[in-house]
């Protein structure tokens, strides 16, 4: 195992791999908390597949591929952000159908553009391994914005997702905070295909958090317990796939299913045993995990 | 004199031809206590959420601290009110201790992480005040009705308003609970001069507690100070003919002595 570890780490690969995972993995961990609140994973889904459409059109007109992407992930989330006064189309609706949509004008783009440099399987499915160093730099930058994004508002996001009409009644913008969670979230998608591609890119926004929230009780545990368990889930996932031989994208999304297993096995036990032994307690009176 | 805490003027709210809301005149000092009271769709919460600065009146102005309520001005004057919205049925889903919850209330809440929080010691004070210090670890979604409604009141004065405004805040509350809580909200109107306006649908519960009560249908159809007699015609406009006067307590606004409606 010690001699794997070794030949992991010295792997020339691996190290060109490691930093821009670990950071995709500590920017979706402070992200994941946001789309879990507000209940962002169907439109993550939805950007990711929009995202093909923009690799469309940049094909097509010989645009660069990511500020592209990019723009059209954000355009995207702009269009389902909820406003209010404006009703008719639903977001679930409005996700579904911005997906098969832009999915459909995306392949029709691609394929009629008849390139082939364009790897459609590592768009769809990720390959952090084959990261050229320009799309390294953009994926600093990148990533970069996203966490200065959630450093300036995730309290106030955060206040939004428990209780909307009170944050409104502090005089917070809540409008624009939404617009502007609605972009950090497009672009952590885009950030996230590299890694994990289109198909795959939920599972990195919603998994770590997911795994946190039988344990957190306030925003910075949770925030730190999804750091704790993205990085975990991505050393992991990275290196069993460089000792099977799997995509690495879809066996970090596998380590990170694993450990939203293990934790939820966890906590049924801890709060079975717990309820054996307070069999009479009312729910005020007993005592809950904090953090 | 100084100028009222909060003062509404020739308020209108929906269309000319049915309106929600029309002609509210109101002005509220500090200290002083103000139920809000009328049959279910008078406009008693759009009222109040015209108050908050959450519903733009069709017509009409708002003063607030003296100050005209504008779309520019709005942050900074509502960093003075606390509101307690009224409590949709539906159980948390964020996992937050009680602690948390309340800091959520704090004035700079919603800054960017690099300005760090503080606040421990305006939180503890609040929830002592409410009387939930124990309870300050435990997970809020685990709570009873009445001490959610509790901690929300804390989250509303953790900021140290000079006007709140309350819209039912009694609806997940037993009668014990409902006593309570006017009890804690006439104290601090007493001890602190903090204006309190509350919407509530029963009149009874509130009488005893509250300094004036509004009687709101589309229209302010009485607003009776302490000690005095709402009209019978009154009541049978706001409510129609179906009401019948019982008997009640002689000390509360609105009975006179006499009998009071429900």
């Amino acid at each position: 195992m010690i001699a794997e570890l070794d030949a992991f780490l010295a792997s020339e690969t691996i190290r060109a791999a490691l930093p821009p995972t670990l950071l995709i993995a500590t920017v979706t961990s402070g992200i994941s908390v946001m789309v879990l609140a507000h209940r962002l994973s169907f439109l993550t889904v939805g950007v990711s597949h929009a995202l093909l459409a923009g690799v469309g059109v940049a094909v097509t007109f010989a645009l660069p591929l990511l500020p592209t992407a990019a723009a059209s992930g954000v355009l995207v989330a702009l269009l389902l952000t909820p406003s209010k006064g404006r009703e008719g189309l639903d977001e679930d609706a409005g996700t579904g159908m911005l997906f098969a949509g832009a999915m459909a004008l995306g392949i029709v783009l691609i394929s009629a553009a008849n390139r082939y440099d364009v790897d459609l399987f590592g768009l769809l499915f990720g390959n952090i391994l084959t990261i050229a160093e320009e799309d390294l730099r953009a994926l600093y930058w990148l990533g970069g914005t996203i966490l200065a994004g959630l450093m300036f508002a995730a309290r106030a996001w955060w206040l939004i997702a428990f209780d909307d009409t009170a944050a409104a009644a502090t005089g917070l913008p809540v409008a624009l905070y939404r617009m502007l969670l609605y972009s950090v979230v497009a672009l952590t998608v885009v950030l996230c295909v590299k890694l994990a591609g289109a198909v795959l890119t939920t599972g990195l926004l919603v998994l770590p958090a997911a795994c946190a929230w039988f344990w957190g009780r306030s925003l910075r545990a949770l925030w730190l317990l999804s750091l704790l368990f993205s990085l975990v889930g991505s050393l992991v996932g990275l290196f069993v796939s460089y000792m099977q031989d799997w995509p690495s994208g879809a066996t970090v999304v596998l380590a990170l299913c694993l450990i939203f297993i293990l934790s939820w096995g966890v906590s049924w036990l801890t709060q079975s045993v717990r309820k054996r032994a307070l069999p009479a307690a009312s729910p005020a009176s007993s005592d809950s995990a904090t953090t | 004199m100084s100028a009222p805490l909060l003062q509404l003027h020739a308020i209108a709210f929906g269309p000319e031809g049915a309106p929600v809301l029309e002609g509210i005149e109101l002005a509220l000092d500090g200290g002083h206590f103000m139920g809000i009271v009328g049959p279910n769709g008078a406009g008693k919460s759009t009222l109040l959420s015209i108050m908050a600065g959450l519903t733009a009146a069709r017509s009409g102005t708002i003063e607030l601290f003296g100050e005209r309520l504008t779309r520019f001005n709005r942050r900074c004057l509502l960093a003075d009110v606390g509101v307690l919205n009224q409590l949709h049925d539906r159980t948390p889903r964020l996992p937050l201790s009680v602690f948390d919850v309340v800091a959520m209330g704090l004035r700079d809440y919603a800054a960017p992480l690099w300005r760090p929080l503080g606040g421990e010691a305006a939180i503890k004070a609040t929830l002592d005040e409410v009387g939930l210090s124990h309870l300050e670890k435990h997970d809020f979604r685990r709570l009873s009705g009445g001490q959610r409604q509790r901690v929300r009141l804390a989250r509303a004065l953790v900021r140290r308003p000079r006007l709140l405004l309350l819209d039912e805040p009694s609806a997940a509350l037993d009668a014990a609970s409902q006593e309570q809580l006017y009890l804690l909200l006439r104290r601090l109107a007493d001890e602190q001069q903090l204006a309190i306006v509350m919407v509530e649908h029963d009149i009874a519960a509130i009488t005893s507690h509250v300094d004036s009560v509004a009687c709101l249908n589309v229209r302010i159809h009485h607003h009776a100070q302490r000690g005095e007699e709402i009209p019978e015609q009154v009541w049978r406009d706001m409510y129609g003919d179906h009401i019948q006067i019982v008997a009640h307590d002689a000390g509360c606004i609105g009975c006179g002595g006499k009998g009071h409606a429900r």
